[in-house]
């Protein structure tokens, strides 16, 4: 039991440890050559596994949609065209990706259901702006005036019907913006190094599928 | 229910055809209005320019079908660019659905140019493909070696048998970058792998709602410029003198931006005279 533990939990920490550090420190302070080259090869690996794990990724989603159609379970006629179209796809795409059938699935579906997809959400946006964006209290108001003029200065013509919105609307990029976003950069890249510090310690164990067993310990 | 809770309750469906109606209207009909150039486009533009004759540059293309739309058109003007300056631009991703998109960028570049301009493949450019490894951490394997990721490029030439990967391997030996990140979010990748530790200058492009997300690193010094959404893409064409479809869409854009402003009045207005009215 104890070496059981030691395999599956104590190595993936120690071993996330010492790489992590290897990383950080590499970064802050000159390594002899044979560490650099160390760092380099490992961060190849990262190439290597993460091209399997999109492979382990596919099968297990192609297991989940042939078990919907096996069990007739909700809508699964859509995971008809799932495994269809992953089928026929992956046979072109192994044939080349330069492939003229390959090209021609990924120019006349993909690109045209993702352009789509993606366009759907300003209709959504205008729905929404028209129903919610209201001036109700002070804080709703700055924010739609900011909108407003932001917008405004976006749309190309925007500085042509309303000169003024450009320096307002640059400034409010430049100042407020900018620091709330320079805010956030910085809390985020806080609250990474202190994951990473818990991570590290072993005291942040989720990424090894160990949430029940901390909530146990705690 | 009075006229003004029928106009607040409006059918969605009838918003939607009317933006549709304001998208559509000016490419199928295509009508030039008046267009400033942003700063941020004009920053982007003149570190292009100012790049010298020849050198090397590295191109991350991270436009996805999504984006392509936005981005696309500022792609291949700015591959122009370089290649006129007889930059030598390699080009890579860090998603396997770009790749493709980089591609159709380069070879509607190829288009453009004209028949003096040296643009061979694997020797002006290259189009390296995806690195595979989950964004930051593959371009920090890429840019440190990139032979430890890369046996081949896109067509599957070996990348010791291309004359432009001669003695390239690591990000120092390029004089730019340009980080086309599309919606990925993932230029600060590039300052932090790449301008940062071999200071190497970059600038970038994502789409129009992300901007605001980089202008600190703008502020900072550690992006020059920053090509927004297809307006960016439209002043490039027009600084460029190149005009493409990002020009005609970005008249499609102001429509599309008006009609949303008059959506928010309108609905403003309804609503105030609603709650003048001691109805709210």
């Amino acid at each position: 039991m104890m070496s059981d533990r030691l395999i599956k939990i104590q190595l993936p920490i120690i071993l996330t440890a010492i790489i992590g550090l290897l990383m950080i420190v590499e970064h802050f302070i000159p390594m002899p050559q044979t560490v650099t080259n160390a760092n380099v090869t490992i961060r190849s690996f990262n190439t290597i596994v993460s091209a399997g794990a999109l492979i382990l990724g596919v099968v297990i989603l192609s297991i989940s949609h042939l078990r919907t159609i096996m069990n007739r379970r909700g809508s699964w006629y859509y995971s008809i065209i799932y495994i269809v179209a992953l089928v026929i796809t992956a046979i072109f795409g192994f044939i080349s990706i330069r492939d003229e059938n390959f090209l021609f699935i990924y120019d006349n579906m993909t690109a045209p259901i993702g352009a789509a997809l993606y366009s759907l959400t300003a209709f959504y946006i205008t729905s929404a702006a028209y129903r919610v964006f209201r001036a109700r209290n002070w804080s709703a108001t700055t924010l739609l005036v900011s909108a407003f003029i932001v917008l405004a200065m976006l749309i190309p013509v925007g500085a042509i019907i309303l000169p003024p919105v450009v320096p307002i609307g640059e400034w409010l990029r430049s100042y407020p913006s900018s620091a709330g976003f320079r805010g956030m950069i910085v809390g985020t890249s806080l609250g990474i190094i202190g994951l990473g510090v818990r991570v590290f310690s072993g005291r942040q164990k989720e990424h090894l599928g160990l949430r029940v067993e901390k909530q146990g310990e705690s | 229910m009075s006229i003004i809770d029928r106009l607040l309750n409006i059918d969605s469906r009838i918003i939607y055809l009317l933006l549709f109606l304001a998208l559509a209207f000016p490419i199928l009909y295509p009508v030039v209005l008046p267009m400033e150039v942003q700063q941020y486009s004009l920053t982007a533009f003149e570190f292009v320019d100012d790049i010298p004759d020849g050198s090397y540059v590295l191109f991350d293309g991270g436009n996805t079908a999504a984006t392509y739309p936005q981005g696309g058109p500022g792609m291949i003007v700015n591959i122009v660019h370089l290649l006129r300056k007889n930059c030598k631009v390699v080009i890579f991703s860090t998603s396997v659905e770009c790749v493709p998109f980089n591609q159709q960028a380069i070879d509607d570049a190829l288009e453009k140019l004209s028949s003096d301009v040296s643009a061979e493949n694997g020797v002006n450019w290259v189009n390296l493909g995806y690195i595979g490894g989950g964004g930051e951490s593959a371009v920090a394997a890429f840019v440190n070696d990139i032979r430890s990721v890369l046996e081949a490029d896109y067509f599957g030439t070996p990348i010791n048998d291309l004359p432009i990967m001669e003695g390239v391997n690591d990000a120092s030996d390029f004089a730019a970058v340009m980080w086309w990140g599309g919606s990925q979010g993932s230029i600060p990748w590039g300052i932090r792998q790449i301008v940062e530790p071999f200071g190497v200058p970059m600038t970038g492009q994502c789409t129009t709602n992300e901007v605001p997300n980089y202008s600190p690193y703008i502020s900072s010094g550690q992006l020059q410029g920053l090509i927004g959404g297809v307006r960016g893409s439209a002043e490039y064409e027009y600084l460029l003198n190149l005009p493409g479809p990002a020009l005609g869409q970005a008249m499609a854009t102001n429509f599309g931006g008006l009609l949303w402003m008059i959506a928010v009045v309108l609905g403003n207005a309804f609503y105030l005279i609603k709650r003048a009215r001691g109805e709210e």
